[in-house]
């Protein structure tokens, strides 16, 4: 019995490198290809296209800086994405505070309707809030992309916030109250502190949310000035661009930013994901 | 709780927030959305109320109806592809058959970070004539002049297009099973184990049915998801050529933003979301009943 076993085992065993060497090689593959390849120049691309650049050069990441703005567009980028993610989550731990610690009756009629936005799309609403935007004059302007995008991370964050929150002990809120703190004392000096786990889940989940986000960008503005990375690189980088080699140069500067952070945080990233399944 | 008479105001001061963006940008407009669904627009401006004519027209125009279908394929390959594989490589690093499962999850999760966009203009070059796709090819076939010419087939456009969603999304399952099985009792598979069951039975009688939970809502996740698509195959294909991979976003970004149609693109919006809301729901009602059958 123990040495079939062990056959059976050394089958899988086998079964098992040569599946994730497949997926990890169909995964990497593609994106050192687009790599080397930005530092390749148009003919290069063409003659060889798979060879490694013969005389690296820069000129592709140059021409993509300046003729398609993508320096701009990182700066959207980064503040569509920071400001977006900052009050989603401030926004998301103070409902999930007075969601879960207040026993009003009505929170949970609140928290069934934070629960529905999981079910709607940007999609759905774009047609009205495009409308909406343009009557209001908030039409390509950066608050006019930030505040929806506060608004789509909301309601994931308020399921994770609250279910967190939940778990914090009363006892910690009533010893505060007896000390004199007022609730928005407690929520600035206990609640945040204590939620740091969820919190750390919550800015990982939507900060990638908000960095990938596109239709929103695409639809609430118009001028270049406005783009985030993807309208921009989409724009500029499009199934119409030539050039493959300025293609590939933006795409990297696209991606770059998202891998580094990975590298940096990839723990936190898979734990964010794994956590944000188990709660809904 | 101790109460305090600045309870109700800090209550609302701390939900305000969040419920005011929440319900001017997503609930209000859905609102906004099933009454213009009902209108007629010309040059930007409203013209009258139609009834449900908008409706009617949509449902008898064969445009909508095939991307209705390319829709109900990038399901299938979520439910079909997409899941199963994703518990198959989950569980191949939870038995850690393999050394270095850590590397192994970073690195298929890796496409998880990059946007759409840039997956679908990369995947296109891929595809190019001096793509790494076609070159390999090339090779196989030992024909020079091989080019991918699947997009423009009225059959097969989507191919690629769900290949790359598949590619990109699969990672996604495989670290939520993997978050869900680390759950399980390690002493239960140990004791199968010194039973003697082999991992095959490991992985379909314990870790599946363990599982059944996060199967299903990872369903409910890719059913939602498949028919909100719209990033990758706008910046991948346009929708084109001709209709031939059109999606439902995409048939409603062009009446609404191309045509400046906003009650008929409103209608859409309202059908794309009772198709999710409609779906989800049958799928916990035939969850419920599968649940009570087997308990």
């Amino acid at each position: 019995m123990q040495k079939l076993n062990r056959d059976i085992s050394a089958g899988w065993r086998l079964f098992a490198y040569v599946f994730l060497i497949f997926f990890t090689l169909i995964t990497l593959m593609p994106l050192l290809w687009m790599l080397y390849s930005s530092f390749k120049l148009q003919g290069e691309i063409m003659m060889y296209p798979l060879a490694l650049p013969k005389e690296p050069t820069f000129k592709n990441y140059q021409d993509a800086w300046s003729i398609g703005h993508m320096g701009i567009a990182a700066i959207n980028s980064i503040l569509y994405t920071g400001i977006g993610t900052f009050f989603t989550v401030l926004f998301s731990l103070a409902a999930g505070f007075a969601l879960t610690k207040f026993n009003y009756a009505s929170a949970k009629w609140y928290y069934a309707a934070f629960t529905l936005g999981l079910l709607i799309t940007v999609n759905s609403v774009i047609a009205p809030l495009f409308i909406m935007e343009t009557r209001m004059g908030l039409y390509d302007t950066r608050i006019g992309v930030i505040l929806p995008y506060i608004a789509f991370g909301l309601p994931m964050a308020v399921l994770l916030a609250t279910s967190y929150i939940r778990g914090i002990p009363d006892s910690l809120i009533e010893a505060a109250v007896i000390d004199g703190a007022s609730y928005i004392q407690i929520f600035l000096k206990v609640i945040i502190i204590v939620s740091t786990p969820v919190m750390a889940t919550i800015t990982v989940l939507t900060f990638l949310r908000n960095w990938n986000e596109f239709i929103l960008v695409f639809i609430l503005t118009s001028g270049e000035h406005m783009r985030s990375l993807p309208v921009s690189i989409n724009a500029f980088a499009g199934r119409l661009n030539v050039n493959y080699g300025m293609q590939f140069a933006a795409l990297v500067i696209g991606t770059i930013p998202m891998i580094l952070f990975y590298i940096g945080a990839h723990n936190m990233v898979i734990k964010g994901f794994g956590e944000g399944a188990l709660k809904e | 709780m101790i109460e305090s008479k600045d309870k109700k105001l800090s209550f609302f001061i701390l939900l305000l927030p969040a419920l005011l963006i929440y319900l001017s940008i997503i609930i209000f407009p859905i609102g906004v959305s099933t009454l213009l669904s009902f209108t007629k627009w010309k040059n930007f401006a409203l013209v009258g109320f139609i009834g449900v004519k908008n409706y009617i027209s949509i449902f008898t125009d064969p445009e909508f109806l095939q991307a209705l279908w390319h829709n109900i394929q990038i399901m299938l390959i979520s439910i079909l592809g997409q899941i199963p594989l994703g518990i198959l490589l989950a569980y191949l690093l939870y038995r850690k058959l393999v050394r270095a499962t850590r590397f192994f999850e970073m690195m298929i999760f890796l496409p998880i970070t990059i946007s759409a966009v840039v997956v679908a203009l990369l995947w296109n070059r891929i595809f190019s004539p001096v793509g790494i796709f076609t070159i390999f090819m090339r090779m196989i076939t030992d024909n020079p002049d091989y080019v991918v010419t699947i997009f423009e087939s009225p059959q097969w456009a989507m191919i690629p297009i769900l290949f790359v969603l598949l590619w990109m999304h699969t990672s996604l399952y495989m670290v939520m099973f993997l978050a869900n099985m680390q759950r399980i009792p390690q002493s239960v598979i140990e004791a199968a184990k010194i039973d003697g069951a082999s991992e095959s039975a490991i992985l379909t009688r314990i870790v599946i049915p363990a599982l059944a939970n996060v199967i299903f809502t990872s369903s409910i996740f890719a059913i939602s998801g498949s028919l909100k698509s719209f990033d990758l195959v706008y910046a991948m294909t346009g929708g084109g050529p001709v209709n031939y991979t059109s999606v439902m976003s995409i048939y409603l970004y062009k009446h609404t933003f191309t045509y400046n149609n906003y009650g008929y693109g409103s209608a859409v919006s309202v059908i794309i979301v009772i198709l999710s809301v409609g779906l989800i729901t049958l799928s916990r009602s035939l969850y419920g009943r599968y649940q009570k059958k087997y308990e």
